[in-house]
């Protein structure tokens, strides 16, 4: 296990040193292509002078000369960024604040997202691909199948702006007329974020985000049931005389659960860009508002800065996946 | 604890020690298909005492397996169905008993030892956790006397090292001592009747010999019934005490070990015997059962072997013979016995 964990460990290492640059690359490249983006910094309002254009350019580090050279990887610029980045400083946004600070002010509720998000994906996608593995072929399968498709084929934004309308407003405007704006479920219905209620009125957002992955999980954990319900341990398991429950939740569960944990891995980076929109679309003052909100401004110190700790966060994520699974799975432990 | 404790003995009511350990009678189960209905078997009768081992012989598909998991009750229902027949364990139907009884039944009266132990054993849990879990959940030891038990376990079985290997996963053992650990397993809540499913196939020549004595062993000093369920009757010459020939859903020859290997009465067991390759047929061609079995959703009406017979004659197409007496207790579904009998 500790090899395992160890090899896993430099993987992820080299994985988010080879991310960043890549984003360093593409960043510099877009600045030795459409020239010095200290213009941008005044809006195109005004003409800055010369010294204007060099202390800004100064602040956000866009006065190297390598920016100059199309194609030039800027390798020296990019230790300095990473230097920046290990002492904590993911630069500033166009006011001058630093966009560290703001981050860390905003992660609790982007966390909160996740928070709902994963477990939805927890309870809705294994529940019900366990319901629809162990009803195969009856009416509550098919019925859970075609519910998959329909919602895997809902783009997150639609879904966001449907259920404002359907939940926020309507529902929400019916319980607010009947049982009081104080009451939880009014409170869980409004259509958007609200910060003296940070955890309730963020469960209709975060089951959005979810919705499209819940659609890929319960139908991996379906196939992954099914698979496992005909395997010969699971035989073995009967001819132990165990009760069906226990060899379907011991015997069964666990080891469906192998593949399914890694799609939920790869479908949090999804989430982590539907996050961008869910926040902006729901007000949830979170990273993904702030990026959004970012991109309307063309901000972009902040994007970048968010974007590499983005990067960051989900090659973490992937790390602890890649532990659950070993945890999950002993052959893993032991190559 | 002594109050949490649960004893085998409450499972089952009106047990008649008089009558066989394991009576089955005109089984009959069916697979639905896309294709129609297959018998997978078609009508198989044996029975089996304490301390006796029956073995189950016949090529794949011919049935012994669906037999044995008949008996067992671990068939997935749908696609198959047990249609008719009793399966009398000491005189009590179980194919009757509530599905809760029946369950209880499992590894407490009749246990079973399948075939590749490395897909037979979850891979997920430690060998010790597989073999404790009979012992808590069964006779609701607590963790630690079920992990003495499953120590005295993988010693009978002669697992080396047993202290260290108990907390391994079933991929760090060798074919021979997976296998060992599915015996133990099968063993553990001292069973009145071991089901061995092909228990040495996936083995190598000299492993299987260990395991089948170390079968055999046991089976002797506990006085258990042992149905053995091969396709090789090369394994089962010196363990077995008697022997059911399979074919096609049926059981066509049924007699003692040694009437078998000298003089068999069907067809088929004779076809068998002859391709088991011999030392002193050096040199000479290996005799093979020409064609194949029929497919079971469409077997031939007559007798399901006579497109593959020598002895088949145009009667053979017509009915389907019946399991008859031959002689001294030996029986064979073929309306030619005495021909075949003659010609060894």
């Amino acid at each position: 296990m500790g090899r395992y964990v160890i090899r896993r460990l430099l993987q992820a290492v080299l994985t988010i040193f080879l991310a960043l640059f890549l984003l360093h690359y593409l960043t510099s490249l877009s600045i030795q292509i459409n020239g010095n983006p200290a213009y941008a910094f005044f809006g195109g309002q005004i003409t800055p002078t010369q010294e204007q254009l060099r202390v800004v350019a100064e602040r956000y580090h866009t006065d190297h000369p390598c920016l100059k050279r199309v194609g030039d990887p800027c390798l020296s610029n990019f230790m300095d960024t990473l230097g920046r980045y290990a002492n904590g400083d993911f630069g500033q946004d166009l006011r001058f604040r630093p966009v560290s600070d703001q981050v860390v002010m905003r992660v609790p509720n982007t966390l909160r997202v996740f928070a709902i998000n994963i477990a939805t994906w927890a309870i809705a996608g294994i529940g019900l691909g366990m319901l629809a593995a162990v009803r195969r072929e009856k009416f509550s399968d098919y019925l859970i199948r075609a519910g998959t498709i329909i919602s895997g084929a809902v783009p997150t934004f639609l879904f966001v702006l449907a259920l404002k309308y359907l939940a926020g407003v309507w529902i929400g405007g019916w319980l607010r007329d009947h049982l009081g704006d104080d009451n939880v479920l009014s409170i869980i219905f409004r259509p958007s974020w609200d910060e003296a209620h940070p955890w309730l009125t963020v469960i209709l957002p975060g089951i959005a985000l979810a919705v499209i992955g819940t659609a890929g999980i319960t139908r991996l954990m379906r196939t992954s049931m099914l698979e496992n319900i005909r395997s010969d341990h699971v035989r073995t398991a009967k001819a132990k005389g165990l009760t069906g429950g226990r060899v379907l939740l011991a015997h069964t569960l666990r080891n469906s659960l192998i593949p399914v944990v890694t799609l939920i891995g790869l479908s949090l980076g999804g989430a982590l860009g539907g996050a961008v929109i869910t926040e902006g679309l729901w007000n949830i003052r979170g990273v993904g508002q702030f990026v959004f909100n970012a991109v309307r401004q063309n901000d972009t110190p902040i994007v970048v800065g968010v974007v590499s700790l983005v990067v960051i966060c989900y090659l973490l994520f992937s790390l602890l996946i890649d532990l659950l699974y070993a945890v999950l799975d002993p052959r893993i432990r032991y190559e | 604890m002594a109050t949490k404790v649960q004893t085998r003995s409450n499972i089952l009511d009106g047990l008649d020690t008089s009558r066989p350990l394991l009576e089955v009678r005109d089984l009959q189960v069916e697979f639905h298909t896309r294709d129609g209905v297959a018998k997978a078997v078609n009508g198989a009768n044996f029975s089996v005492e304490r301390g006796e081992t029956l073995a189950i012989v016949g090529e794949s598909g011919c049935g012994k397996s669906v037999t044995s998991q008949a008996i067992m009750g671990i068939l997935e229902t749908p696609p198959a169905k047990v249609a008719g027949g009793q399966v009398f364990f000491h005189g009590v139907d179980l194919l009757t008993l509530p599905k809760d009884t029946r369950r209880r039944t499992r590894a407490n009266h009749v246990a079973m030892v399948f075939q590749d132990a490395l897909s037979a054993l979850n891979p997920v849990w430690t060998i010790g956790y597989q073999l404790g879990e009979l012992f808590r959940k069964h006779r609701g030891m607590s963790k630690a006397e079920a992990k003495k038990k499953s120590l005295e376990l993988l010693d009978l079985v002669k697992i080396p090292a047993a202290k260290q290997r108990i907390d391994e996963y079933p991929h760090q053992f060798s074919g021979g001592m997976r296998q060992r650990v599915m015996i133990a397993m099968a063993l553990a809540l001292d069973p009145d009747l071991l089901i061995a499913d092909e228990p040495t196939t996936a083995l190598d020549v000299t492993v299987q010999a260990q395991i089948m004595r170390l079968l055999a062993e046991i089976q002797a000093e506990r006085q258990m019934g042992l149905i053995l369920i091969t396709h090789d009757l090369g394994v089962v010459a010196d363990v077995a005490d008697k022997i059911s020939v399979m074919y096609a859903g049926r059981i066509v020859e049924q007699a003692g070990v040694l009437d078998i290997f000298a003089r068999p009465a069907h067809p088929y067991t004779q076809a068998l015997l002859r391709s088991i390759p011999r030392v002193d047929g050096k040199g000479r061609k290996l005799e093979v059962i020409e064609g194949l079995p029929p497919v079971l959703t469409r077997i031939p009406p007559g007798c399901a072997f006579a497109p593959r017979c020598h002895y088949a004659k145009p009667a053979c197409r017509e009915r389907v013979p019946s399991l008859e007496v031959v002689e001294n207790g030996r029986r064979a579904a073929c309306l030619y016995t005495a021909e075949v009998l003659a010609n060894d």
